[in-house]
């Protein structure tokens, strides 16, 4: 990045390679619509370049990525009103056709209750789980500290426990 | 250690992260049956987590991008001759001044619109929500308190009667969960001074320190100057949790 801050504009498509995948399943997890998500990774490229010069060299560079990309999804909120039904469809992906009923189930139930859970505790546990971000990572894009951070994840994962169980009651019943 | 202190060590054990405290860890849920259960059922659904299948995007967007880039890199060369004009300090001055005065303009001719009937029919809805919040607030039932809480979100920012309920939950009520979701729900409220006072001094009387870490959160999100008292006298504690404390003093710097 800190090419393209100096005016390597062409060295942008080497972090668009490394980062244009997890940066997408990200926005997937928030906001549960792959073509709005697809327009908000082209949207944080985009200001990457726009604002480039904000980028602090000293900073990692996926915790100045997540903070765009926060921005972008709080904008793309405002702009459309919330689509707060997430679409409880199947992802397509060829690993879950060679897995066994049982665990397609699960996960399946599992993607049900991360979309019933609150926006900023879906955030945590996509960025600490999924995106694999260390807590430092997690808390400079947040703006707090690392215990604070392991105490919001412990939270976010009992709160989709909770629905989970829940969830799985009711299919029972 | 206790159980709210090996609560806030459970994400660095799912993680396989503990060290230091390991051995304390291991000693605490050896002799706890709540915790352990807790950890164990919590940690299967980290692990479920993990193996959550990715998703692709669609070819399209690497072109798009590739598109995008070309086209900025090629206005960018072509901005530094034909525009130059716009950067003058004098222009852009002359803009906000006009965009400032449209803005303005604009806000008065919207105001002062509203429609009678949708206002009154709002008004019944809010009275119908805070009375379920309220009645919900007061049961014996832990998960129904919680969705009384819950039910405190929906009452317009001005209701008095659940912010003090809800103030009343986050001090006393005797599960640690509701008094968290309390909290959160707290945020709602965090224009109206009584709210924010409230939370301050709620700080004081918390032993739990997750609760502890939800208010200064809150605390720090609405930049509460007035709150600076009780975050000094926890952030110099010496009883408190060292993570507390630690936020305690991240916090002070803050809203400082």
């Amino acid at each position: 990045m800190q090419a393209v801050r100096e005016g390597d504009l062409g060295a942008l498509a080497v972090l668009f390679e490394r980062h244009h995948r997890p940066l997408f399943n990200y926005f997937v997890h928030m906001n549960g619509n792959r073509d709005l998500s697809e327009d908000l990774v082209q949207d944080v490229f985009m200001r990457m370049l726009k604002y480039r010069q904000s980028y602090q060299p000293d900073r990692a560079f996926a915790a100045w990525m997540y903070q765009i990309a926060r921005n972008a999804q709080a904008d793309s909120i405002g702009k459309r009103k919330l689509e707060i039904a997430m679409p409880e469809r199947e992802f397509a992906s060829a690993n879950v056709m060679e897995e066994n009923l049982k665990r397609r189930q699960e996960i399946s139930l599992l993607k049900k209750a991360m979309s019933r859970l609150p926006e900023d505790k879906r955030e945590l546990l996509v960025l600490s789980r999924f995106q694999n971000l260390k807590y430092d990572e997690i808390g400079a894009i947040l703006g707090c500290d690392v215990g604070a951070v392991k105490v919001r994840v412990y939270r976010a994962v009992k709160a989709l426990g909770q629905i989970y169980f829940e969830l799985s009651g009711e299919r029972a019943s | 250690m206790n159980c709210e202190q090996a609560r806030t060590q459970f994400v660095d054990y799912w993680r396989g992260t503990l060290d230091d405290s390991r051995a304390e860890f291991d000693a605490h849920l050896a002799g706890c049956e709540r915790c352990r259960a807790e950890a164990e059922d919590l940690k299967d659904m980290w692990a479920t987590l993990g193996t959550m299948p990715e998703e692709d995007p669609s070819l399209r967007m690497r072109s798009r991008f590739y598109d995008s880039l070309r086209e900025f890199r090629a206005r960018e060369a072509g901005k530094r001759h034909a525009f130059a004009w716009l950067r003058h300090p004098a222009f852009q001055a002359a803009a906000a001044v006009l965009i400032l005065a449209a803005g303005i303009g604009s806000g008065y001719f919207l105001r002062g619109r509203e429609i009678s009937e949708v206002s009154q029919l709002r008004g019944e809805m809010d009275n119908m929500r805070q009375l379920v919040a309220l009645s919900l607030l007061q049961q014996q039932n832990a998960s129904d308190r919680l969705r009384g809480v819950s039910y405190a979100y929906r009452v317009e920012p001005d209701d008095s009667q659940v912010l003090s309920a809800l103030l009343s939950t986050v001090n006393h009520d005797s599960n640690v969960d509701v008094r968290l979701a309390a909290v959160d729900a707290m945020r709602k409220f965090t224009d109206n001074p009584v709210g924010r006072n409230g939370l301050a001094q709620a700080l004081g009387k918390q032993d739990s320190p997750l609760v502890q870490i939800a208010i200064l959160d809150e605390i720090v999100e609405t930049r509460d100057k007035s709150a600076l008292s009780s975050v000094k006298a926890l952030a110099a504690n010496q009883d408190a949790n060292p993570e507390v404390k630690q936020h305690a003093q991240w916090a002070l710097r803050q809203i400082q």
